[in-house]
């Protein structure tokens, strides 16, 4: 088993590396080491600005895979993602139309559509007993069908209002983008959740062995209705930054998502099966695939020749350590 | 039979799991053309032996001699290839496929490396009517079938695999009178057709009517060996129980009837698990779950636990009616009941996890403020709950499966107890620890119920129910067969009563539908 290499291994590190995640240590490692290689092809990969801009870019996604731990600790998974996405952006720039109340309201509007997604999923997964992977699929389905009814199949016209914007693109702080604030914030807010309070220790307790948790006393099903309604508000809100990132929602603005949201989660060291991770892991997941996509594409590759070393780089690094079986 | 050689020979064989000694220099010699039964008590090694026999698991040390030739093998599919094939309590039929497909599915029929049909039917169509199903269509569907003819089609599938030694493990359980006439007939005539047939069952008319020579288990040693009808029934009874196993038990408190009644069952029944169970708890009492493995004990205790669906009849806290729908509803508020799961790597802990987190996660609710885990409070719990029982760890945040069974299981208990449960569960809470930690468990129990908590206690071990139990309830095709207080719990009325035997030496009775 390669948890008890990586144990070996862990065995010689200085004490601080020891008594963190093998997975996590991994992650980023391979990020210095991407921004090594990406610094032999140009200087300016070092740059504080391109390190920002890449962070920034990387909150967009942070903000999403949140929400997908959340459901990927529980043993789940929600591919729901794309379209909960442009829903949250679409319906919080089809708010801003409606005059100053619509402005003002135009972003909890935009997450409250995503938090519906989120509690269709959670109550086809907990109570109606449908395998995530199936109810997610079709409430993506549905909010797209949603979607292009409301459009008429063509770009929305409506744009972002001034506070998606400035939540998006501003600057609170001098030299920190709002959005990496924002992530932060989220981020603290997880670690909190997932540490401190009785629905984290809930949530790892499902994921491991849902049964036993039952069996605790715990209402599994409320808690795994929460978790999908969490990962539908956040995939929602990545959403509105986007669009308030781009001035405006676009059709297909959530795919580009669902792969890389799942994917910074696992390589995080998260598990698939659910029960083990961390949000630092998940941390360096998103910066890890951000920092790929970037790099990728500064280099020029074509876009097929980039998709394919986009794949074959998350396989070979879920390879490293994605196979380790919780200890069971 | 003692003139010929055997046809197949055990010797010496010793199997551990972990800390546990399933079986102890076990011997067996299997005649060809003889019925052989296999008797114990639960967990007196029996699975164990033909586990082994048919490649199942590997043993410890011991040789195995297949006419005269030392063998061992590798895999089940070993175990056939030299003609030893087993039909296990549990089914192994594949519901969506045919009956035919079934039967050759580890070695059908080829031509050209596809699936000769023709000739995957006319090996099913033989070997059925070798069981005497013929009247079953090799093309029907497994999953069309009703539970009895699914189980002669596990004989048929056995018989296809051209076995010199047929192992039969309680493959009677399931099926009607009528089909275990049906199954007699064909194991007498495979019996004359000089196939050895090893025959497990707890059912000792059914011994006493096919067996040739019988071989006793307890704590995974052969203890007797004697040809069939040679002995009583109570003298097998005798045999089965032994006189050498003993715990320390805390000593009971004696009758004490002014108590008032906590837990309350009338009339509760489910699916055809639980018939008509009607029963009582009082404060300060253990009473006890007895009976062959699997007579609904499991059943009843989840019922109460609010785990099944659709179950009918009444549950009674304090005397007033309750509906108790989920374990949340029954570990919450003025119930308080906890339930000691009966497999505790699956149902009772999450192993990965740590000892902590496993400890305050049944009392999150009562250790947590607005949702936020007050950690000060929930250190001082843990620590109390350590220290009053011991537990035996390198630290709280270690995972908790690196503890061993019987630590394990005190968390287990822990956890509850973190929740100062009213009434407690228990589900076979000492199966696979160590003497020394069933001991403390025994007291520990004594010592709840002295307190005042209403103690429903299932065990598999008859030993723990007369140690430990005011009152034993015996179990039997999921109603509640008799009840034996004070006294009256002995190994023997256990057993006998486990066994569905009336009185003494009187003849044994079908159970109901069996």
């Amino acid at each position: 088993m390669s948890e008890t290499t990586l144990g070996g291994i862990a065995g010689r590190m200085p004490k601080f590396l020891r008594r963190a995640d093998p997975a996590v240590v991994t992650a980023f490692a391979c990020i210095v080491v991407l921004l090594l290689l990406g610094s032999l092809y140009s200087r300016s990969f070092l740059s504080p600005e391109y390190l920002l801009q890449q962070l920034k870019v990387a909150s967009f996604l942070g903000v999403i895979a949140t929400g997908m731990m959340l459901v990927i600790l529980l043993g789940q998974i929600d591919l729901s993602v794309p379209w909960s996405v442009a829903t949250g952006a679409m319906m919080a720039c089809a708010a801003a139309a409606y005059g100053s109340v619509g402005v003002a309201l135009a972003i909890p509007f935009g997450v409250l559509c995503g938090v519906a997604i989120g509690l269709v999923n959670g109550i086809g997964v907990a109570y109606l007993r449908i395998p995530s992977m199936i109810i997610t699929l079709a409430t993506n389905a549905v909010a797209q069908g949603l979607m292009v009814v409301y459009t008429g199949g063509f770009s929305p016209q409506d744009s972002a209002t001034a506070a998606m914007r400035y939540l998006a693109t501003g600057f609170t702080i001098p030299g920190v983008p709002n959005a990496v604030i924002i992530w932060a914030l989220i981020g603290a807010a997880m670690v909190f959740v997932l540490t401190r309070t009785s629905f984290g220790r809930a949530v790892y307790g499902i994921g491991n062995r849902e049964r036993a948790a039952y069996l605790s006393g715990i209402d599994t099903r409320r808690i795994v209705l929460i978790a999908f309604a969490v990962s539908g508000g956040l995939s929602a809100f990545g959403g509105v930054l986007l669009a308030g990132y781009a001035s405006k929602a676009a059709q297909s603005m959530g795919d580009a998502y669902l792969l890389p949201s799942i994917a910074a989660v696992v390589l995080g060291g998260t598990s698939i099966l659910g029960g083990r991770g961390s949000y630092l892991g998940t941390v360096a997941g998103v910066i890890l695939i951000t920092l790929l996509q970037s790099i990728l594409s500064v280099m020029q590759m074509p876009e097929a020749g980039r998709q394919i070393i986009y794949g074959a780089v998350i396989v070979s690094m879920l390879l490293l350590y994605g196979r380790a079986p919780a200890s069971r | 039979m003692d003139g010929a050689a055997p046809l197949f020979r055990m010797e010496g064989i010793s199997k551990r799991y972990g800390g546990v000694r399933a079986l102890e220099k076990a011997d067996l010699t299997v005649a060809a053309g003889g019925i052989h039964a296999i008797l114990g008590e639960n967990g007196a090694g029996k699975s164990t032996l033909i586990k082994i026999m048919a490649g199942v698991v590997a043993p410890d040390e011991g040789t195995m001699t297949l006419d005269g030739r030392e063998v061992s093998f590798a895999s089940p599919a070993a175990a056939n290839q030299s003609g030893i094939v087993c039909i296990f309590q549990e089914l192994s039929l594949i519901p969506e496929l045919s009956v035919a497909d079934n039967i050759v599915i580890s070695d059908p029929p080829k031509r050209f490396g596809m699936i000769d049909r023709k000739a995957q039917r006319r090996i099913a169509e033989e070997a059925l009517a070798r069981a005497g199903a013929s009247d079953i269509h090799p093309c029907a569907l497994v999953k069309d079938l009703p539970l009895s003819r699914r189980q002669m089609v596990e004989i048929a599938k056995a018989l296809a695999r051209k076995p010199r030694i047929l192992i039969l493990d309680e493959a009677t359980s399931a099926l009607t009178a009528a089909d275990v006439a049906k199954v007699f007939e064909v194991l007498k005539r495979l019996r004359s057709e000089g196939l050895a047939l090893l025959y497990i069952s707890h059912r000792m008319n059914e011994i006493a009517e096919l067996a040739d020579h019988c071989t006793v288990f307890r704590n995974g040693r052969n203890v007797a060996s004697y040809p069939a009808g040679s002995k009583s029934d109570n003298e097998v009874v005798e045999l089965m129980i032994g006189r050498e196993y003993s715990h320390i038990f805390p000593p009971k408190p004696g009758p004490t009837a002014a108590a008032t009644t906590v837990l309350e069952a009338r009339n509760l029944s489910w699916a055809d698990r639980l018939d008509n169970i009607s029963l009582s708890v009082r404060a300060g009492e253990v009473v006890g779950l007895g009976g062959l493995d699997g007579q609904g004990q499991r059943e009843l205790l989840l019922a109460f636990f609010g785990v099944l669906r659709g179950l009918s009849g009444e549950i009674l806290i304090d005397g007033k009616p309750v509906s108790i729908a989920s374990p949340t509803a029954a570990s919450h508020g003025r119930i308080g009941m906890a339930l000691i799961p009966e497999d505790r790597k699956t149902e009772g802990l999450m192993l990965p996890m740590t000892v902590r987190e496993n400890l305050s996660f049944a009392a999150l609710d009562r250790l947590s403020k607005g949702g936020i885990i007050d950690r000060a409070a929930e250190q001082r719990l843990i620590d109390d709950m350590v220290g009053l029982l011991a537990i035996k760890t390198a630290g709280l945040d270690i995972p908790v499966g690196a503890l061993s069974g019987g630590n394990q299981q005190k968390v287990v208990i822990a956890k509850w107890l973190m929740r100062q449960p009213r009434i407690i569960l228990l589900n076979d809470p000492t199966r696979g620890i160590d003497v020394g930690t069933k001991q403390e468990l025994y007291q520990l129990m004594r010592k709840l119920a002295d307190a005042g908590a209403a103690i429903l206690f299932y065990s598999t071990d008859y030993d723990e129910l007369i140690g430990c139990c005011d009152r034993v309830l015996v179990l039997y095709d999921g109603a509640v067969k008799r009840e034996l207080v004070g006294a009256e719990i002995t190994e023997h009325a256990l057993i006998a009563s486990a066994l569905n035997i009336h009185g003494e030496g009187a003849g044994p009775r079908q159970g109901a539908g069996a």
